[in-house]
């Protein structure tokens, strides 16, 4: 007990000390995104105690279907129950712990232990345990709940005993912007996992800005207008910024009088459950996150008839973004797997009725992201590199392009202050 | 040889229920020669446990012999009473594979393959004032085993015990009989056999149970609860003659104890043609298309059941439809499946059953 106390105590002191030295403006010093001691206080405090965006409502459709979703050392068993019910549990069976589901995702009838045959039903109570005598009690022995929300088709799971409650807060603000597009009703038409060598908050932050857009994303920016997150203006693209301003005031005014709300609203660094979401502008058609920026599926999600409807960003914190189109989803979640590994979980839904090479093709449903991914990748593993030279120290953010990564690392760290405190 | 005689303490608490999905081997204790071809097995769980049944009810076997596996269902002659041991009592038959193998290879100290118990052959499950206990060879057991229990339990219950024998010498239980006669205020005993054994002492009656003898021996039969167990002539002779006596049939209730001496019984004995077909189950085929296998499944079991008794060993768990562990998917074949969640709609309408709450409605093939 000493030990790990002094062990505990010594992780706190030095996260303490360097959230004490954090600059406000400037990115984080390098043991933020080295050291696996940090990365333990990341998983004990920011994934252990916040809200985590980790899957869609259509990857369980039905009753028995079920997905797992592993971050740090977690195992988590997502399931839909015989009463239509997204349940979440610890992935780990009662009896001698061994995992239950092994896949990351499946059906079943209930959920059965491959080891000893330990049966529990979808609500998580044990059900049959054979060889357990007769003085057995399996009313104490039912799977681990774990909490879970459904927003109008993101679920969100919770690892603390007792979750932030301004989840409901969010879900009251963000519903209406997400409802419309009506997530329920759709299928998972690609689901593309990928693993950066870095840190996961090096991913995040590159997430936060397009200060690099324009040079690394040539496929992104056919559909995305750089200066939708933060621009300095000067007098070369000072008509260009105008007319996006324009174009924006103009849809925003369209989008709201046909019940779909625009406006931003950020709250990414004054709440515990931190987002922000905006309707943005899409360049070209105005449709969608393509290579021609046109709809990517023709059979349009909910009782959409006009595909232009732009794109609605959603961003979460600590884990997530989300864009909502007149035709697609794609959500990211992102989940730490060390210090120095990440899973990019990318998942593309499309209305469940569009039919795979007629309404759309999955090639070019993901060929923007696939390439944005792929190039934002290398990106962050460059940081990484360069920050493990020993060479780094934190730089200044750009107070144009890089507001919201600032803060991004700004609720990472008072979030972080004040659960280590 | 070494004594495996168990004492338990009798200080202790009551040991937990005997459960045959826990405690799938009995030992045998102790073996008793009841006449020159039966003997009783008396057996015993792998440590302190309580037998709880009804008086009446049968274990099943499960039996190795020859290399095959076999199950082969035994009332139990023991009552519940007598908690700590239960007994089973065998006639050798002439040409039966279990009776005589357990005859012949079964010692003190031997472990059997049991599971049960189960069966709703008894008088406790509708207590009634008087009853008339009709039994026939080794039939006498479950009829032992009911009356061994009112016995214990102190029961003044009315109680005609007719036991039907060849001879003298093939009577089972006479002394204890005559003893519960003795302890029993309204127990009455009486002995037809069907020929005398030069130099007995029997005095009961001699030849056949017919409605004479039966109004002789017990006047009111037709106001009694009958309860009837033997070879299957026996009981078919027994249904005819209350049936012909107008007797109320729904307080009529038979046991056919043992598909061995019933088959060896019934061919040195008169069969009554109207009663053969009686009984007659239907039994479909099951492949287990991989294994190259297969094995014949009644309609009342399920496809795990009589799997199990025909030898294999398919992956199972919870027997009862909950956790899916012998999830199977059937090629062909129909099945009335009663599950418990282990197994979706979706998977169903793919073809997958589960074989441990499924019993055929047609063969089957399996893709085991």
């Amino acid at each position: 007990m000493t030990t790990t106390n002094a062990t505990l105590s010594a992780q706190t002191l030095l996260t303490r000390e360097l959230l004490a030295r954090r600059r406000p403006g400037y990115s984080l010093e390098a043991p933020f995104y080295l050291s696996e001691t940090i990365l333990q206080t990341d998983m004990e405090h920011i994934f252990g105690k916040h809200w985590i965006f980790v899957a869609v409502e259509p990857q369980v459709p039905e009753a028995g279907d079920y997905i797992t979703v592993d971050f740090g050392t977690n195992s988590i068993l997502i399931v839909r129950d015989d009463d239509m019910n997204i349940q979440a549990f610890h992935n780990v069976c009662r009896h001698r712990g061994s995992r239950l589901c092994a896949s990351q995702q499946g059906v079943v009838g209930n959920i059965v232990c491959p080891y000893h045959q330990w049966t529990y039903d979808l609500t998580g109570k044990l059900i049959h345990a054979k060889h357990m005598g007769d003085d057995f009690d399996p009313s104490g022995l039912g799977l681990k709940p774990v909490h879970i929300r459904n927003m109008a088709g993101l679920l969100f799971i919770c690892l603390a005993e007792n979750p932030p409650e301004d989840f409901e807060q969010m879900a009251a603000e963000m519903t209406p912007y997400i409802a419309p597009h009506q997530l329920s009703q759709c299928k998972v038409a690609a689901q593309i996992d990928i693993v950066e060598d870095c840190n996961w908050k090096l991913t995040m932050e590159n997430n936060r800005e397009c200060y690099h857009c324009m040079s690394n994303h040539p496929e992104l920016t056919i559909s995305l207008y750089e200066y939708g997150f933060g621009y300095q203006p000067n007098e070369d693209n000072k008509a260009d910024l105008q007319r996006f301003q324009d174009i924006m005031a103009a849809n925003h005014e369209r989008w709201e009088g046909m019940g779909l709300p625009s406006a931003e609203i950020d709250t990414l660094d004054d709440r515990i459950t931190g987002f922000r979401t905006q309707r943005l502008p899409i360049d070209r058609s105005g449709q969608s996150q393509t290579m021609n920026a046109e709809v990517a599926s023709k059979k349009l999600l909910a009782d959409f008839v006009d595909p232009a409807l732009g794109g609605l960003s959603f961003w979460t914190q600590p884990n997530s973004w989300h864009h909502f189109m007149s035709d697609h989803i794609v959500s990211f979640t992102v989940l730490p797997i060390s210090a120095t590994k990440t899973l990019v979980r990318t998942t593309w839904c499309v209305h469940k009725d569009a039919v795979e090479g007629v309404d759309y093709t999955k090639e070019n449903l993901t060929a923007v992201w696939n390439a944005t991914n792929d190039q934002d990748r290398r990106l962050v593993e460059e940081s990484q590199i360069g920050i493990s030279t020993g060479a780094y120290q934190p730089g200044p953010y750009s107070p144009f392009t890089e507001g919201l990564v600032e803060k991004f690392c700004n609720w990472y760290v008072n979030r972080l202050s004040v659960l280590t405190r | 040889m070494p004594t495996p005689f168990y004492a338990p303490d009798f200080a202790a608490p009551v040991s937990s229920p005997w459960n045959s999905d826990q405690d799938e081997t009995l030992r045998c204790v102790h073996i008793r020669q009841e006449t020159h071809d039966v003997k009783t097995f008396v057996l015993a769980a792998n440590g302190p446990r309580n037998f709880r049944y009804l008086p009446g009810q049968f274990l099943t076997l499960e039996l190795e012999i020859g290399g095959e596996k076999i199950n082969r269902c035994y009332t139990l002659s023991s009552t519940p009473t007598r908690p700590d041991l239960v007994s089973i009592t065998v006639k050798r038959v002439p040409g039966g594979t279990v009776s005589n193998w357990l005859h012949d290879n079964v010692r003190v100290g031997m472990e059997l393959g049991a599971m049960g118990p189960s069966g709703e052959f008894s008088c406790f499950k509708s207590p009634a004032k008087s009853y008339l206990f009709l039994s026939g060879g080794s039939g006498v057991t479950p009829l032992m085993s009911m009356a061994r229990a009112l016995h214990d339990l102190g029961s003044d219950a009315d109680i005609v015990f007719v036991h039907c024998a060849r001879t003298p010498a093939d009577v089972l239980f006479a002394e204890e009989l005559t003893l519960m006669a003795r302890n029993m205020p309204h127990f009455r005993i009486a002995l037809v056999c069907e020929q005398h054994t030069p130099g007995s002492n029997y005095a009961g009656h001699l030849g056949r149970l017919d409605a004479a003898r039966l109004a002789h021996i017990a006047p009111d039969f037709m106001q009694r609860d009958v309860y009837t167990c033997g070879p299957a002539p026996f009981m078919a002779a027994v249904r005819g003659l209350l049936a012909g006596a107008g007797f109320d049939m729904p307080r009529y209730r038979e046991e056919s104890f043992s598909f061995e001496t019933l088959v060896a019984d019934a061919a040195h004995a008169p069969v009554n043609p109207e009663v053969a077909v009686e009984n007659t189950e239907i039994t479909y085929k099951i492949d287990l298309q991989k294994m190259g296998k297969s094995f014949t499944c009644p309609s009342d079991q399920t496809v795990l059941q009589a799997s199990v008794a025909a030898g294999f060993r398919l992956p199972s768990s919870c027997s009862g439809g909950a956790c899916g562990t012998c999830k199977t998917k059937k090629i062909s074949g129909t099945v009335e499946m009663k599950h418990a969640g282990g197994i979706r709609q979706r998977e169903i309408d793919q073809g997958w059953f589960l074989p441990c709450c499924s019993k055929p409605t047609s063969d089957i093939v399996m893709d085991r």
